[in-house]
């Protein structure tokens, strides 16, 4: 409705030449840390010098990583049988390396007969989740948003 | 043939379990949501808390069911 009149006299501002690559390499940096921050938990917050939440973020996966496969929970392989198991997957691949932490720890396979493996399951797959979180916050915290 | 590894296992109870998850999620939502170490405790004491509540809450509402 109030649309403020344009001033044909005054030419538009062109952006400046030399912010858009520091904008652009800032966001390459960015993308490198979510990618660092996925494949080892924590890393993304401690380059940045965050040194209390790269902590939590390792504990708190490595403990629910090495707690559900102690509990024999299932790590889902990439060959799901059904949609249900491929969405496991992706969400134990979120942990980035500690799947394969995940993998070598479970040398007996699942046990999901009894209440404890099934628990297991999710203790995993939530160690990927939160790690996605995690790392989507270090991605963040390193284009400048508040985080 | 090589003997099979051994094969760790952690029982664990419905409600040790519920409680170990509680408490490790809360902590890293307090620790990453937070930044004052006060308020980080706060949030993640809270989230325990709902976390706790929610769980009980929805274990008494699936009872009548479980039979």
């Amino acid at each position: 409705m109030d649309e403020p009149v344009k001033d044909a006299s005054q030419p538009e501002p062109l952006p400046s030449p030399v912010a858009a690559p520091s904008e652009e390499g800032r966001e390459l940096l960015a993308l490198a840390i979510c990618v660092a921050g996925w494949a080892i938990p924590g890393l993304g917050h401690a380059v940045q010098k965050m040194w209390g939440r790269a902590l939590a973020v390792f504990l708190a996966v490595g403990a629910l990583v090495i707690l559900g496969a102690g509990m024999r929970g299932n790590v889902f392989a990439s060959r799901g049988e059904d949609a249900f198991a491929t969405l496991g997957y992706f969400a134990d691949l979120g942990s980035g390396s500690f799947y394969f932490l995940a993998r070598a720890a479970e040398s007996a396979g699942p046990d999901v007969s009894h209440s404890t493996g099934d628990y297991g399951t999710r203790f995993i797959a939530t160690a990927g989740v939160l790690n996605l979180l995690a790392a989507l916050h270090a991605y963040e915290a390193a284009r400048g948003r508040k985080a | 043939m090589p003997a099979p590894p051994p094969v760790v296992h952690v029982p664990f109870t419905h409600l040790q379990s519920m409680l170990l998850f509680a408490l490790i999620i809360s902590l890293a939502f307090g620790t990453l949501g937070r930044r004052r170490p006060a308020d980080r405790i706060r949030y993640a004491a809270w989230s325990f808390l709902l976390f706790m509540l929610v769980g009980i809450a929805i274990g008494w509402a699936m009872y009548p069911f479980s039979r």
